[in-house]
């Protein structure tokens, strides 16, 4: 059956049916679905029962996996997952709820600031794969944010304004917006902060998207309170309502997107429930600020 | 010629016309602009050439001046106005534009989030009045947020959970949150104070939501669960339909009630003098007793 895409957003987001990503993928199928992230950057598969082996064989498709480790707080022998998954749920090693105050979960709220996976590594993400496993129905909807769009509709002196912008960016900065603060000395190296353009061009389409992350603690050259608040006015634009799809989970949705174009987070939902949803990572393969010459169109 | 006022929105913002401020009002005018306050939240009034002492003659109708120190990190021999006046431009004393990385200026921009004036005094402020003797003409608006609408338009759920959360504000937060550094001898000044999540109005009884970005903390709750959850509120506090956006022409006097809005400046060209004279009417009462 060959795979066709239904748009779920006016500007990006599509349903995908005719795919089984619990099966070993031809490579027509995955260049399809590489064709269908360039184009619409989020992509939902319902229906998907997936063990941890078919959801890394799955992810393996689209290129080599980040590892989770040397990343984020470190939990050393915490770990309910394979080092290859981000695990997003609120449940311990024991499959138990974290408690209110847990160092992990508080750690964790920062997935509710609008952010792109890994752009406090140097090389930064390029797919990212959320597979939910025990799915939320009040709440935890994750919401995208189409950067492309954003981007495109900016006017003219705010694009040559920011066109070779260059960010820092951290999770020591994105942890300490929610007050959280409770890192160990190898956490602060671990997350020392990385730059990134603020404008980057997708290696496919070669369109331009901002990049934004709430991991941006400064501008390389301005004074970071103008920075902050320039970052904060961007990000409330990039994230107007036009601009995104909330996604409501169903049980074994797959939700595939890439975090060159997007912004995503979650939103509040309610701890007493388990929700167990579990991220395998498509490592990039350059630095933004590589991208030299983007004012050149 | 007699007051009126036309809604900007339905029940939100007015603008004012009939009335020259400028000059000694009665006290039926007083009145109609305390009762055009309570209703519309924020009232604009057009073509008023305020000399300093007719803004603070005009605004001593609504109340006692707020003159109380440590609203600011500026030191007293660098203001430029008397401290019964809040300097909202980005000038110094000798009427120059502040260098880009003037400290003075990393403060003022804390006025880009969305806040309540005073609300990090354990007695915050009932009305600001806000003149613009220089203006710029892009950017530089002030929006304010409804407060009331953005409380009643809360699922009954979360108005349930809120009714009786109590927060912490601080300048430290709202600076905090754009990495301004302050010092350790400022640091006393800015200590937090209470101040109830969802307060009433004394004149209207109506509910509102008391937002600001100085809120760091809710008490009992998690810091990062209280942050991201406050996060949440003034997004939806501050959707464009709860919004009004004032562009300001030279000589606009606006009026708001700070129990029952929020307000923010937006960005404009720093190069350019932008000259505007904040009064503020204290408020007269605590919204929840202070922590021991």
């Amino acid at each position: 059956m060959p795979i066709s895409i239904t748009p779920l957003h006016r500007v990006f987001a599509g349903e995908v049916s005719g795919t089984d990503t619990t099966r070993p993928l031809l490579r027509d199928a995955v260049a399809a679905i590489e064709a269908g992230m360039d184009r619409y950057a989020v992509l939902v598969f319902r229906d998907q029962r997936l063990t941890d082996e078919q959801q890394l064989a799955f992810s393996r498709n689209f290129g080599a996996l980040e590892e989770t480790r040397g990343t984020g707080i470190s939990t050393p022998g915490e770990q309910r997952l394979h080092p290859a998954f981000a695990d997003v749920s609120n449940l311990d090693k024991d499959n138990k709820l974290l408690e209110r105050d847990s160092r992990r979960r508080l750690y964790s709220l920062g997935n509710m600031l609008w952010h792109s996976d890994s752009s406090f590594k140097a090389i930064p993400a390029k797919y990212s794969i959320l597979s939910g496993r025990i799915v939320t129905s009040a709440g935890g909807d994750t919401q995208f944010a189409d950067m492309r769009a954003a981007h495109a509709a900016l006017d003219d002196a705010t694009k040559s304004e920011i066109d070779d912008l260059v960010c820092e960016h951290s999770l020591i900065h994105s942890r300490a917006m929610l007050g959280f603060t409770d890192l160990t000395p190898e956490d602060r190296a671990t997350m020392r902060p990385v730059r990134q353009r603020l404008v980057r061009r997708h290696p496919a389409t070669g369109g331009k998207s901002l990049y934004l992350a709430s991991h941006i603690g400064a501008i390389i050259g301005w004074p970071v309170p103008e920075a902050l608040a320039f970052i904060r006015d961007l990000t409330e634009h990039a994230t107007q309502r036009q601009f995104v799809y909330a996604h409501k989970w169903r049980p074994h949705d797959l939700v595939m997107w890439d975090n060159r174009v997007t912004m995503h987070r979650v939103r509040r939902y309610d701890n007493a429930l388990p929700r167990d949803m579990r991220r395998t990572t498509v490592a990039g393969t350059e630095m933004t600020v590589a991208q030299a010459g983007l004012a050149a169109e | 010629m007699t007051i009126s006022i036309r809604p900007i929105q339905s029940r939100f913002a007015g603008e004012v016309s009939g009335i020259d401020v400028t000059r000694p009002l009665d006290a039926a005018d007083v009145a109609a602009i305390e009762a055009g306050t309570d209703r519309y939240a924020v009232l604009v009034f057009h073509d008023q050439p305020l000399s300093d002492d007719q803004q603070r003659a005009f605004t001593r109708n609504f109340g006692t001046l707020e003159q109380a120190p440590g609203g600011h990190v500026a030191k007293p021999h660098e203001r430029r106005l008397p401290p019964d006046m809040q300097d909202a431009s980005n000038l110094d004393k000798e009427q120059r534009v502040f260098a880009r990385d003037d400290r003075r200026r990393m403060f003022n921009l804390g006025n880009r989030l969305w806040h309540s004036d005073s609300s990090f005094r354990a007695v915050p402020a009932k009305y600001s009045l806000l003149s613009g003797r220089i203006v710029v003409d892009k950017g530089g608006h002030t929006e304010f947020a409804d407060m009331r609408g953005a409380y009643d338009a809360l699922d009954d759920a979360t108005k349930a959970e809120v009714e009786d959360l109590v927060c912490e504000h601080s300048l430290l937060f709202s600076r905090g949150l754009l990495g301004f550094d302050v010092a350790d001898d400022e640091r006393a000044m800015f200590r937090p104070v209470r101040q109830r999540l969802v307060r009433t109005h004394p004149a209207t009884g109506e509910k509102s939501l008391f937002l600001s970005a100085h809120a760091g903390s809710i008490v009992g709750w998690p810091v990062p669960e209280a942050r991201g959850f406050l996060r949440d509120l003034t997004e939806h506090a501050t959707q464009p339909g709860f919004v009004y956006s004032h562009k300001w022409r030279q000589y606009d006097l606006v009026i708001w009630d700070n129990r029952q809005t929020m307000h923010r400046v937006t960005r404009f060209n720093e190069n350019l003098v932008r000259d505007m004279r904040r009064t503020t009417v204290a408020g007269d009462a605590m919204t929840v007793a202070q922590a021991a």
